[in-house]
């Protein structure tokens, strides 16, 4: 997820990376990882700690004032066979939910102009 | 380009419960535009800028494809996904070509002649096997080994990702220049991300992909280091 500020409010938090910050931690499927209360001011989540936890790269680029949050380092990329959360845009830039094809057996074929 | 062979695959499978998407990884809507419209395809036609299927799904190059069951599960994480049948032996350098590019082009298409083609034929069969038959496909596979076939994300893969992002932010918001720093630090973070290499050279070489002052390495010279018999994983199936 890019960032401006290295705070962010829990709900954006979860809805960009899909980790949710819960009494028990910070969690992800069945999956939780303890996360110290206060990191944060105001109710905001630190992300360098955030990235520090759940192994998280956090890049910066000095010239615009901007972080990238990176996914979480591991083993695999996929950590469950579940389908994670994929919206894109179609050429005129209307997003396409790849959920909304439940129901169907899908073929995703990743191909390139270049 | 397979997008005719995922037209027609779809026009075969749809009735029997498959839907395609097709998905370019293109940093440039317009550089996919053309091929798009001109494809006829009824299924949706989506257009990656970000290269979020690498980060999040693990796909390293293209074609590749991965399968999804009614319900929302993998059932085959991304894999080469080769569904055209090549004859790359005759591959000729354009006449008339000055004598650098003539050479480079020419070193170029011996290198594409050593890059391994896997047959078609039984990546289809398979697939029409998973649409007619489901999880007692023998192609179908569990969660776990979902899980296990899925690239690996060592720090530095989700490095990659993670300047990737920062470079591509930057060259939609107009920072086409400061861009470039982030997406040369994705490349030496995982050099066998083909799609982050050969999406941003393609902005600086336009066709060749050739040596520029803007990146480390080039279409030609990575592909030397890297092997072309290493250019596709082998699909397993």
């Amino acid at each position: 997820m890019i960032l401006d500020r290295l705070e962010v409010t829990p709900e954006e938090l979860e809805r960009q990376t899909g980790w949710e910050l819960k009494p028990e931690g910070l969690c992800k499927d069945d999956r939780c990882v303890p996360f110290p209360d206060g990191s944060g001011t105001d109710g905001l989540v630190d992300v360098t700690v955030v990235a520090e936890r759940l192994g998280m790269p956090l890049v910066h680029d000095d010239r615009h004032g901007l972080w990238a949050l990176g996914p979480e380092a591991g083993d695999r990329v996929l950590t469950s066979a579940q389908l994670p959360p994929i919206v894109l845009a179609d050429v005129d830039g209307r997003p396409f939910d790849l959920a909304s094809l439940r129901g169907e057996k899908v073929l995703i074929a990743a191909w390139a102009s270049w | 380009m397979a997008l005719p062979v995922w037209r027609q695959l779809r026009t075969e499978l749809k009735p029997q419960g498959l839907e395609i998407v097709t998905v370019a990884l293109d940093l440039e809507v317009d550089a996919a535009r053309s091929w798009i419209e001109r494809s006829g395809a009824e299924h949706p036609q989506l257009v990656d800028t970000a290269h979020k299927l690498d980060e999040l799904l693990g796909v390293v190059n293209v074609p590749s494809a991965l399968w999804v069951d009614e319900n929302g599960i993998i059932v085959r994480p991304p894999h080469t996904a080769a569904v055209e049948r090549y004859d790359f032996s005759k591959l000729k350098a354009p006449e008339g070509l000055p004598d650098d590019l003539d050479a480079h082009i020419r070193d170029m298409l011996e290198q594409v002649k050593r890059i391994p083609r896997f047959d078609a034929d039984h990546y289809v069969e398979a697939l029409r096997d998973w649409v007619v038959h489901g999880a007692a496909s023998e192609y179908a596979l569990s969660p776990d080994e979902v899980v296990r076939r899925s690239a690996p994300r060592p720090p530095a893969v989700a490095g990659a990702a993670a300047e990737f992002e920062l470079g591509q932010f930057l060259h939609h918001a107009g920072h086409v220049d400061d861009a470039r720093a982030h997406f040369r630090a994705a490349h030496r973070l995982q050099p066998d991300n083909w799609t982050y290499k050969r999406n941003a050279w393609e902005l600086v070489s336009p066709g060749i992909q050739g040596p520029t002052a803007f990146y480390d390495g080039d279409w030609l010279s990575d592909i030397k280091a890297a092997g072309p018999e290493h250019y596709y994983a082998r699909p397993d199936f």
